[in-house]
């Protein structure tokens, strides 16, 4: 044989362990302060607790009756919404001949785009009691009094159905396309109409598929803040997280109550979560075989516009209206709809671009997004690997650690961060480094999800084959991993960019004066000054996100390219 | 015997439970091509990918030119790239984010060869395999025959004394894979590799080694040459997976004789030391003419079916040793229902082992 092959460290084994003890710092540790401190039932601003006792959990029974009852009322009502729309958009868009089906499709993304804090403020000008713009529009041609009313139970389930209920169409059209048209097509053969094709076949095929993003939806709902916050506040409909929230901002904050509080929410989801995955684990019937297939769409012949419409309305309500509310607003010293009485200024932008905290926030959280996103991509690609790749003992655990965070509602997860850090003896609490710790753990069940989809997808032998030409694992990952691997990086890159810049939960409890972050601000403006300052400020942020993406596109096109 | 390439002892490979190679052992010498054949889950493409390193074995012991490369009992396991072996994969992977010459260069540019060394190489590697033309495509934009190719090429590239094949046949179609087949055969000999061959083509397997491995349920059925393997199988597994054969029940009744149950005795031929208790004999259909001949076992039997393949006429036909299938040439047709008489010679008739 020609040439030599030196012999090397084995990289692996050290990496496994040092990826390990990271990840579990950063997963687990707060969560163990959250544990301790909420426990804590004597001087709530005593670091350490003294005193122990189970007072804190009891009062969630007793005092908070309330704000279970609510969080529990909104929760199944954004749920039963979120799952009505997913569906039916589902149906109308993987099995019927709805005209422009694939640009209508890729439409239904936009409003997980939205946010639910931008959606929360835009529906609240939109259908704000008194001043809202339905109101306005009501009196303006001769009702009296208000015909909507978003700051209700109701109005909050409705937003957090729309925003972030899109989670629930992804699921079920997921589980409609990997569905074997043969099975349908063999009802139709043995002389079946399509509707009774669709009651005896699709739907029991379906219900599993149904039945799961039920429960995933629920768990995210019961973990909802932003619109609890924007829209439920100012009618004192509290919800667990804005109770948490609250708490911690009274004086004395109480931390003890407000981690009692996380704590339990996060029992409940995670409880929800492992049963969500036992439902998915059971393989349910032969819809889920992994293989995708093209769907037969059914004929609706006329009906198909009517089904287009209800697409259309949809993406009204949750993009169109909203982002021309929001528009109107902030291009308005007095926000109206009646467009006779508008006076049209751009001093809301103005003010908001002036003003140094909010300068300094959108620019902390693009520097955020940046760095976040770039170095946590390399970390989790390395994570991706070690988890589905080697055969290294312990990766089962890494994987474990690194979507543990998934479970957590972020606003808990902040909780349990604040408090570690107030009681870690290191300057890192009120600083950008806290936030950009934050970040990192609570964007690794997205970003690693995002990078799974990709490695699982490279054959194996790829990579088995350098190994076998002689290449060491550093040098098979910088020639065949990391190459092939670059449109998955990208994309979790940008995802993380986004989520970073909006990143809200986390980001109200680690904020601190020096350290401004501009979702919170956002909400901060929305509550201490007008309407048009802060739908301003919140089309920027919207404004920025979209330009990053613009230029992230460009420059990821001309990378894949030279892939294919 | 030729020098040893390849030495595999006592192979256990363990996933979890289940034992997917239970006690494997035997030898690989120089420039012999040796083939693992199987049906899929009998452990043979775990026993090529553990001599590659891919797998780790839980007991037994692999050495490659003298050095050990896994042992269980020192507890020793060379990764991978440091065995020297090269492999080629089922699925080809071909790195579609290189070009081709890039592909084949890989393995020389590990070993941090001359620029001008490894254009020679990858240029003599892509002739082979005449593949030369193309060496500057995008690995992505290639057929499956020629992603094949660029596969075999990169694998000789680095001039590895030993390559493993992993099915890499499997995903041509019927025609290419033939004419693969004739090209791997004349490769092989040409550059001396010694190479192992996994497939569970039997046809392939036999048309292509000097040696051929039948393994089932992990286990090692038969090791032999291609003329052993289908002349004399061992077992009713290799009887029955290698070639076409047909069984006949009944029971050993003294040297070289076998009663049929509720027929007649046949002389049959034991590759084995008899123990007694065997239960089968097997005939191969190919050898099993229809008109009889001196010295061979005679038969009485009626064709009760014929079917015409083209390149051969397969016949069942009722006789009082059960009902047997005979493939003949497409010559003198018989018709169904014609009598026959079916003659075989006894070391056509291989005493199955119990």
């Amino acid at each position: 044989m020609r040439g030599v092959l030196r012999p090397r460290i084995n990289g692996q084994a050290l990496t496994t362990l040092a990826v390990l003890g990271i990840v579990g710092f950063l997963v687990l540790l707060p969560m163990v302060f959250l544990v301790e401190e909420s426990l804590n039932v004597g001087d709530p601003m005593a670091f350490p607790p003294v005193e122990f006792g189970f007072a804190n959990y009891v009062s969630i029974f007793k005092e908070d009756f309330k704000t279970v009852w609510n969080t529990v009322v909104i929760a199944v009502m954004a749920t039963v919404m979120a799952i009505l729309i997913g569906f039916t958009l589902a149906w109308i868009l993987t099995r019927t001949n709805v005209p422009g089906r694939e640009k209508l499709e890729r439409l239904m993304e936009l409003p997980y785009y939205m946010t639910p804090l931008v959606g929360a403020l835009a529906w609240a000008v939109i259908a704000g009691p008194k001043s809202g713009f339905i109101n306005q529009l009501w009196k303006a041609v001769g009702g009296t009094g208000d015909i909507a009313d978003i700051y209700t139970h109701f109005g909050i389930a409705w937003v957090m159905a729309l925003f972030e209920g899109t989670v629930a169409f992804v699921m079920i059209s997921a589980s409609m396309k990997s569905m074997d048209p043969a099975l349908e097509e063999s009802a139709r053969v043995m002389g079946a109409s399509k509707l009774r094709t669709t009651l005896t076949v699709t739907l029991p095929l379906v219900m599993p598929g149904v039945l799961g993003a039920m429960l995933f939806v629920f768990a995210e709902m019961l973990g909802s803040f932003a619109a609890a916050l924007v829209l439920g506040i100012p009618g004192r409909i509290y919800v667990i997280t804005t109770a948490i929230w609250d708490s911690t901002l009274a004086y004395p904050p109480d931390y003890g109550r407000a981690s009692a509080m996380g704590l339990s929410l996060f029992v409940v989801m995670f409880g929800m979560l492992t049963f969500y995955r036992r439902v998915i684990a059971r393989g349910s019937f032969a819809t889920i075989t992994g293989k995708a297939f093209r769907p037969r769409p059914m004929d609706m012949g006329r009906l198909a516009w009517v089904l287009f419409s209800v697409c259309a309305l949809y993406v009204a309500l949750a993009v169109v209206f909203p982002i021309a509310a929001l528009l109107m607003t902030s291009l308005q010293r007095f926000a109206t709809v009646l467009l006779h009485q508008a006076q049209w200024t751009l001093a809301n932008y103005e003010i908001a671009l002036s003003l140094g905290p909010v300068r300094t926030a959108l620019f902390n959280s693009i520097m955020l997004g940046l760095g976040v996103a770039t170095v946590g991509v390399a970390i989790m690609s390395v994570l991706v690997w070690i988890i589905y790749r080697s055969n290294l003992r312990g990766r089962g655990a890494i994987e474990y650690l690194v979507m543990f965070p998934q479970a957590v509602p972020r606003l808990v997860f902040g909780l349990a961060l604040l408090w570690a850090w107030l009681n870690i003896p290191v300057g890192l609490y009120g600083t950008l480094w806290l936030l950009a710790l934050a970040y990192f753990t609570v964007m690794l069940p997205l970003g690693v999800r995002t990078l799974a989809g990709v490695v699982l997808q490279i054959d194996k032998s790829l990579e088995e084959c350098a190994r076998v030409c002689g290449a060491s694992w550093g040098y098979q990952m910088r020639t065949v991993t990391l190459p092939l691997l670059k449109p998955g990086i990208l994309a979790a890159w940008l995802l993380i960019f986004m989520a970073c810049v909006r990143e809200l939960g986390a980001s109200a409890f680690l904020m601190g004066p020096n350290a401004k972050v501009i979702a919170p601000s956002i909400v901060n403006a929305f509550a201490t000054s007008g309407t048009e300052l802060t739908a301003a400020m919140a089309l920027i942020q919207t404004f920025t996100v979209i330009v990053a993406l613009i230029i992230l596109f460009r420059v990821a096109r001309g990378m894949t390219k030279e892939l294919q | 015997m030729s020098v040893t390439r390849i030495e595999v002892k006592d192979l256990v490979v363990r996933y979890g439970d289940q034992v997917a190679v239970n006690g494997v052992s035997f030898t690989v010498g120089r420039g012999e091509h040796l083939t693992l054949l199987g049906p899929s889950g009998c452990g043979k493409t775990t026993t090529l990918r553990a001599v590659a390193g891919l797998e780790q074995p839980s007991g037994g012991r692999i050495s490659i030119d003298g050095q050990t490369m896994y042992d269980s009992s020192q507890r020793k396991n060379v990764q991978t790239e440091q065995r020297g072996v090269s492999m080629v994969f089922q699925s080809y992977a071909v790195w579609p984010h290189m070009s081709v010459f890039d592909n084949v260069a890989y393995g020389l540019r590990v070993r941090k060869l001359g620029a001008d060394e490894i254009k020679a190489n990858v240029e003599r590697a892509l002739d082979l395999v005449q593949m030369r033309h193309l060496a500057d495509r995008g690995a992505s934009k290639l057929s499956g025959g020629q992603q094949q190719r660029v596969a075999l090429a990169r694998a000789i590239a680095f001039s590895p004394t030993v390559v493993l094949f992993d099915e890499p046949l499997s995903n041509l179609d019927a025609k290419l894979r033939a004419e693969m087949r004739v090209e791997l055969r004349e490769l092989q000999r040409r550059l001396g590799i010694t190479s192992v061959y996994v497939t569970h083509d039997q046809e392939e397997a036999l048309a292509i080694s000097d040696r051929v491995i039948v393994m089932n349920v992990g286990v090692i059925e038969q090791i032999g040459t291609p003329e052993e393997i289908y002349n004399k199988p061992r077992s009713r597994f290799v009887a029955d997976f290698v070639g076409s054969a047909n069984l006949i029940k009944g029971k050993p009744v003294g040297e070289g004789l076998f009663a049929v149950e509720g027929g007649p005795t046949l002389k049959v031929m034991a590759p084995h030391k008899p123990h007694g208790n065997e239960s089968e004999v097997a005939v191969r259909t190919a050898y099993i003419d229809l008109e009889p001949r001196s010295g061979d076992n005679h038969v009485p039997g009626k064709v009760r079916q014929r079917l015409f393949h083209g390149d051969f006429v397969q016949y069942v036909i009722d006789s009082a040793v059960g009902a047997l299938i005979v493939r003949r040439p497409p010559v003198n047709l018989l018709a169904e229902g014609a009598p026959v008489t079916l003659s075989f010679s006894p070391e056509h008739c291989v005493l199955l082992e119990a």
